[in-house]
Formats: C-alpha cells, structure tokens, sequence
C-alpha cells in the first residue's frame, strides 16, 4: 500500500479553505480507495508543520480545539534521504515514528501552497507530487504573468496594466495616470498573487480606482488591474491531465452581472449568488453546470481553456477562469488557479468522474509526470573539480 | 488476542450483550450462536447502538446488578482468603472475580425465560384467541399473503389498487406475525370489504397456524426460495408450510407466483401467475426504465394499458395479477388503471434515487434469491456510464449457504456491472466462486457502514449502483 502525505492549511489567506479542500476532498475519498494509506500533514498559519492522525478530523479545526492540539504535539521533521521520510517524537518516552512517503498531494491554496514554493521542496526532496510543478504554480499564482506567458502565446486577454507595491505606495497618481490612459472604465483591480477573489475592487471611477488600488496592495506586492469585460458571461473550466488534457464541463457561477465571485460568494454560502435558480451549490456557490452556451461560444471556451493549460505548462489538475463577450462573441482568458477549491469536484462529478475516480486519477498523473521527469538526464560529466 | 480478551472487560460489556439479544429479536438460538461467534466484544455495535426500550433498561439493569454482585462476590472471597491465609480461598476469589464476563451471558437468559413463559406466552396466546373470533365475525373477503419474498410488495399493491374500488385494510409495513395481527384487528372499524393480512413464515407451523387465527378466504403465494433455512432446513419444508394456507382453503382462491421452486406443490385447482399471464389475461409490451414500468394487458378483445411506478419486468408478474383479481372482484378497468398507476416503490425495495448525478437503486431489503434474480436482471437491462452491483449476500440460507452464493456470483456476473462491491463476511467467498470469469473490477469491502454512509463519494453522474440486502450486525 503506498504512503501519501496531504499538506494542507499554511501562512495563506486561504489556510481556511484548503483544510475543508484537504479533508473534505482529498483525505476522504483517498482513504475510501484503500489502496493508500493517508497522512495528514497540516501547516499551522505561523508555519509550522504537524503530522497525526487526528489532523484529518474537521471538528478539530471547527471546534477551534486546533490550538490547543498543537500546543500539546511535537511539530513534524522531514528527512530528505533520495526521498522524503518524516519523523515526529511523541508522548513522555519521546517514542519516534517515521514514515516513508510515496507520493505527496498538496491541498496549500494560495501563498506558499498553490504558487509553487511547496512544489520546489518538493522537487529537491525528489518525491512524486499531484498537481502542477514549479513553474506553472508560479506562473499561474501571478495574475501579470500568466497574462503574459498566455498573450505571448497569442491567446486573448482583457487589457490590463500591472504595479508593485511600491510603486503605488510611493507614485499613486503617476499609477492612476497610467491607467486612465491605457484603459478604460469599468476596472477591476486585483492583488497579482492572490486567489479566493480575495482584495479584489470594481471601480467606475477615480476614486474607487484608487481605494481599489489601497486594498490590493494590502495584501500583494503586486498589482493588476484590467479593463472589466462587457455583456459579461463568466465560466470556469476544470481540466486534468499531463500531456493529454482532460476536460470536465464549463460552469457558469450565477452571480449577477454587475458582480464577481467574492471570498464570501465562493466559500460561505454564496451572498451574492447564493440560491440561484436552476443552479447547483458547487464547492464555490451556486453554478450552472454545463454553462447554457451557443455551440460556437462553448466550443471556443473549451479551446481556449486547453490551450492555456498547455501554455501554462499545467499538470495534473487545474482550473481556467474564462471572461465571454456575448455580443462580440471574444473569450478571454482570465486566470488560471493550480489547486480548485475542493479539487470542483462538484463540476466533475457532474461530469462522470466520481470523488474517489478523480483522487485516483491525479495521484496517477502525480506518479506519471514524476517518472517522466526521472528520465530525464540531471548530471553531466565534466574534469571541472579537478582543476582545484 | 489481548484486545479481545480485554473487550469481555470493558465497561460497555453488559450493554453490548443486551444489544446482542435485542438485535436478535429476544430470540436465544440467534443470540447464542452470536455469542459463541463473537470474538471482539469491541466491535460488535457497528451498524446501531441499543436502544433503550423498557426490557433493554430491565434486562441492562439485572445484569449490572449480578455482575456487581459477582465482583463483589470475588473480592470478598479473596479479603477472607488473604485474612484467613487460606490460599484455595484467594485461588477461587480470583476465579469468581474474572469469570463474570463468561457466566452472565447465559445467566442473563433466566429472566428473559422466565418473562417469555410468564408474560409473553399466555399474552400471544389471549391474543390470539380474540385475533379469530374478530376474524371469523369478519364478513370482508381476508386476503392471505405469504412465502418467501415479495410478501410487503403484494401486500401493499393490493393495498393501493383495492383501494382504488373498496374499503381495504392491511397489515402494516412487514408486521406479520400473532402480535402484530393482533394490533391489526383491534384497529379494524368492521366496515372493510377487504383485509390483506401478511404472513410471515420463519419456522415450521407458521403459516398453518396463522391461517387458523385468521380465517382468509383467499391466499396468493408470492413464491418460494431459499429463506429461513437455519429453522426449516430444506426447501421442501419451507415450501410444505406455506402451501399450508392452501389446504386450509381446500385448494379453492389460492394464487400462485409461479417461479420454478413453487412447481412441485401446484395443484389444479390454484390458479397460478407470472410474468406472461395472469388469471387469463395475457402480459405484453413490457418496458423498464427508472421512472417506471408499463406493460399491456390483454384477454379477449379488451386491453389494459398500465404504467406503474415500481422498476423491474419481475414487478409485472405482481401487478399483472393484481390488476386481474381486482377485476375478477368487480373493479372498473378505469379504478384499475388509476391503481396501478398510484404503485410506487417501497422504502428499501427497488427504491430509486439519484446522488450526484448517479442512480442508486435502493434494494437492502431484499434478502431472498428472487430479489437478487430480478435485480441483477434490471441491471443488465437498465443503460449507464458505469454499473455498480453491491451486496453483502443472503443471511438464513443454511445448508444451501454455499450453493446459493455461487449462484448470486454467476448471476451478478451475468448482468456485467462495472464494479462488484461485496461486504465482506462468511458468504463472500463463495460469491467469488461464483463470480469466476468475470472481467470487471471486484472491491471487497470490510467495512460496510463506511461504504454505504460514503457512497456519494463514489458515484457520479451516469452511474448506476444496484445494492442488494444488507446485514444487520447480528449477521456480521
């Protein structure tokens, strides 16, 4: 039976999130398979690491009981021997347990987790992981970049303009010239590294421009901000896969028009799109599954979503956020998200994959990505040292 | 080795054993061979806990008492022994002190002997008594049902097409026995046309004493198979006792579910039913989809079309003689048609519902043969993504245990289902036998409670997932 540690929690905004991802979605229907024995491996938010069984129990964290547990338990140690073992003391004979992981799934949104940093230790500790590696989370993460690498790719996105913090720390008005110069009204401003929608603004004017601009950098060093798209419909497409994609169905999330997926829309019971009728409560509010399109429109969004998984250099699971002009029939490409809240299992099990099918799958595509990359050649033989 | 020998020490062990003979429905032999089965006292309350009935709280309070006192007992033994230097006394002490565990669970049998003798023999005896005087005054037709599966289904259907044109009356749910016949009668108002009383055969003499307490005027035998065998030990039993309610009406109204175990037992005068005709009528135009089934009805130059709630082509044999005898008692086709149209499927019996998308056919009280002929024949039948078939196997099969089970084996992998989900325990192996040659994906599953309170976890959309009886902890 083969080890698989799930990391979950970490210093994010999202720590909250990515426990109920992990528990909920991954532990759960990865045990159900009984062929892997599940470790929970959960990141406090000052960064620490603590690995027990009792960690994949919810009500430890609902409770709020998780700060005593933690005061009470020895945090975990890591072994990097070709591998990754861990091994933890416990109880007053400082009995040692230590376990040698297969393969790891990381269930870390946002910060540290889903952009890549979790990804590279890794990759040092040459153990297999799900998901997308080193350079597409970080890519992805960045809202600016993955713009980038996806127009450079010939793939439309929205106008937008970008600023560090400090920048719009020091030259406010020079950043608000730039973009009433480049773009136009409605914007939407958003923290560059940041998901869950979290410190993201509309503004219609100067003004909101500008408090938009303050609650973004509160959070991000990093700055975007992009033209708002009109006669808007939104959808998201979930794939899997490595070098042959996958597809689940486009959602639609039944917010209102003027509106956009928030913190508390996605993740506690849809404020705004909450209840929607005809929709279905998704991991992320009320949706409609598959997205009610014209042909040409779907087609083109499921197009668009597969080929910024491909540029992106996206493996085992992503999700691609996509903007449709319904009269001018563009799809743009929104962002991209390495870990979906939940896995959107939701969307996938609408689409005929079951939760213990699609853990199976990716941990699959984890192994598969990882004996690829052992192929390839990491040493090359040259009389540099000897020199010395 | 510890942690079982430890379990006959824990604090929770008297409650565990009421539990056992409550689950055992207060019946010795079960709860015996339960006992003796029982390793790990841990582990036995897996599907419920005890509920606290008033005999649970007397018995669970008697034994509390005489294990205490037993305790007591030992180290007051071993108080003297110590004090009086008397080293057999402190040798027997001990051996009163542990033996507790080994003693009460046959000691806690004296009052439920004594309870059934005193209280519950004469009470179902009275009860009986005024059971067929209120019966033999009844001038409604009775409408006896019995054998070894579909009793509740009949029951009901000619509960709700009846209805459609008479006052009717019926035992409720799958209460078929002296007490709950007794609860029958004393709700009746003296006004129905009709009473459908259900027997339910568990030992030889069953059926034959209940005709005699209920009087009916008609009988329909829904079939026979392999159930309740640990007490009838053969087929031919089982099948001598049910056709007992047929020599009671001397062989006059008896309806017959004609299956291929019921053939050695027919006589001419019964009137015998299937799926391709039912009292005259012939059954045509047959179709199934998880909304429902409907099928033709034909005799001479009239035809009946009828569309029921119920799933399955086996239903039609059921709803096909319902239709008929409610004819043959006077209902209009109209009256006939509206109540069968008002069938709908029963809780746990072929009960479809949708999760996540995926079609879950809900049939965990199926527990015979039959059953699992006819589901594993809807399987096949029914279009989906991916086919599920879960099932524990049969309990009370005897020594047919194993020729059985083989049977199911071949019959689940005749209907080709994506995954066979088997709960683990003494049949299974054999259910493996049977399934040799199949190609899909086998799961055992050790945990049943986990599968089940988890199966949205493994369906999605498309997927169909038939699950056939369950085991109640006493089976496991």
């Amino acid at each position: 039976m083969e080890t698989v540690a799930v990391i979950f929690g970490g210093r994010s905004t999202e720590h909250d999130v990515s426990i109920i991802t992990a528990i909920r979605s991954i532990i759960k229907p990865l045990e159900l398979t009984k062929h892997f024995r599940v470790e929970a491996v959960y990141v406090s938010k000052d960064g620490s690491w603590y690995w027990d069984e009792k960690l994949k129990d919810i009500t430890l964290y609902t409770s709020g009981d998780i700060t005593g547990f933690l005061n009470k338990h020895h945090t975990l140690n890591v072994q990097f021997d070709g591998g990754l073992t861990f091994f933890k003391t416990s109880g007053i004979t400082g009995r040692k347990t230590t376990q040698k992981i297969d393969i790891v799934f990381p269930s870390m949104h946002g910060t540290h987790g889903e952009d890549g940093a979790l990804m590279g230790v890794l990759d040092m500790a040459n153990v297999p992981y799900v998901g997308c590696g080193v350079r597409a989370s970080a890519i992805a993460m960045d809202k600016v970049l993955a713009k980038q690498v996806v127009q450079a790719n010939g793939l439309p996105v929205v106008p937008f303009v970008y600023f560090t913090k400090d920048q719009v720390d020091t030259e406010p008005l020079k950043c608000l010239k730039i973009i009433t110069e480049k773009l136009h009204y409605p914007l939407f401003i958003k923290p560059a590294h940041l998901g869950s929608s979290i410190g993201i603004s509309h503004a219609s004017n100067d003004k909101e421009l500008q408090n938009g601009l303050e609650v973004a950098v509160h959070y991000d060093d990093k700055v975007i901000v992009e033209e708002a798209v009109h006669n808007l419909i939104e959808v998201t497409l979930p794939i899997m896969g490595n070098n042959e994609p996958k597809p689940a169905l486009l959602e639609q999330p039944l917010t209102s028009s003027e509106d956009f997926f928030d913190f508390d829309t996605k993740y506690i019971g849809g404020k705004k799109g909450g209840s929607k009728k005809g929709g279905v409560k998704g991991a992320q509010g009320y949706s409609q599954i598959p997205a009610k399109l014209p042909k040409q429109l779907e087609k083109q969004a499921f197009d668009l979503g597969l080929a910024v998984y491909r540029a992106l250099e996206c493996s085992g699971i992503a999700r691609i956020d996509m903007l449709i002009d319904e009269k001018t029939g563009v799809v743009y490409f929104n962002e991209a998200n390495p870990l979906p809240g939940s896995l959107y299992a939701h969307n996938w099990n609408r689409a005929g994959v079951s939760n213990v099918e699609l853990v199976s799958e990716l941990i699959r595509y984890g192994k598969e990505r990882f004996a690829i990359e052992q192929q390839l050649n990491t040493t090359f033989k040259t009389s540099f040292l000897q020199q010395f | 080795m510890i942690n079982q020998l430890l379990s006959l020490y824990s604090p929770h062990y008297p409650k565990i054993l009421v539990y056992m003979l409550q689950a055992s429905e207060y019946k010795i032999g079960p709860y015996i061979a339960w006992l003796h089965r029982t390793k790990n006292f841990n582990t036995v309350s897996e599907r419920r806990t005890l509920n606290l009935t008033k005999p649970a709280r007397l018995l669970l309070s008697a034994l509390g008492l005489g294990i205490l006192a037993q305790i007591f007992a030992g180290l007051l033994l071993i108080y003297l022994g110590i004090w009086h230097h008397l080293a057999g006394g402190i040798v027997f002490g001990v051996a009163v002190l542990i033996s507790y565990p080994l003693l009460w669970p046959y000691l806690l049998l004296i009052p439920l002997l004594l309870g059934r003798a005193l209280v519950d023999i004469p009470t179902e005896t009275r009860a009986a008594h005024q059971t067929q005087d209120a019966l033999a005054q009844h001038k409604s037709i009775k409408i006896a049902v019995t054998g070894s599966y579909g009793k509740t289904t009949m029951k009901e259907l000619l509960l709700t097409v009846l209805g459609e044109g008479f006052t009717v009356a019926a035992t409720p749910g799958n209460k078929n026995v002296t007490k709950s016949h007794a609860q029958f009668v004393k709700g009746l108002t003296g006004k129905e046309d009709i009473l459908v009383i259900e027997y339910g055969e568990g030992a030889p003499g069953d059926v034959a004493r209940f005709a005699q307490i209920t009087s009916p005027t008609h009988a329909v035998i829904t079939g026979l198979a392999p159930a309740h065998l640990d007490k009838y030990k053969t087929l031919a039993a089982a099948g001598k006792d049910i056709f007992s309610v047929a020599d009671y009406l001397k062989g006059e109204q008896v309806y017959v579910h004609g299956d291929e175990n019921v053939q050695p037992f027919l006589k001419k005068s019964y009137k015998v039913f299937d799926e391709h005709s039912a009292l005259g009528w012939r059954v045509s135009d047959v179709t199934v989809s998880l909304g429902g089934t409907s099928f033709n009805m034909t005799k001479g130059k009239t035809t009946l079309k009828l569309k029921s709630g119920l799933i399955g082509a086996h239903q039609v044999a059921y709803l096909s003689f319902v239709a008929a005898l409610s004819r043959e008692l006077g209902m209009s086709d109209e009256d006939i048609k509206n109540g069968i149209a008002k069938t709908m499927p029963f809780e746990h019996r072929m009960q479809p519902y949708r999760l996540h998308g995926a079609w879950i056919i809900d049939d965990t009280y199926n527990g015979n043969l039959e059953g699992i002929r006819a589901g594993t024949r809807l399987l096949k039948t029914l279009p989906a993504r991916r086919k599920l078939y879960v099932t524990p196997g049969l309990v009370d099969q005897g020594e047919e245990t194993e020729k059985v089970h083989k049977i199911i084996g071949k019959l689940i992998a005749d209907a080709k289902p994506d995954m066979v989900v088997l709960m683990q325990n003494s049949v299974t192996k054999y259910i493996q036998e049977g399934l040799k040659g199949y190609k899909g994906e086998i799961v055992l599953e050790p945990k049943p409670l986990d599968f089940y309170t988890n199966l949205a976890q493994f369906v999605a959309e498309g997927d169909l997932v038939l699950m056939q009886n369950d085991w109640p902890d006493n089976y496991s």
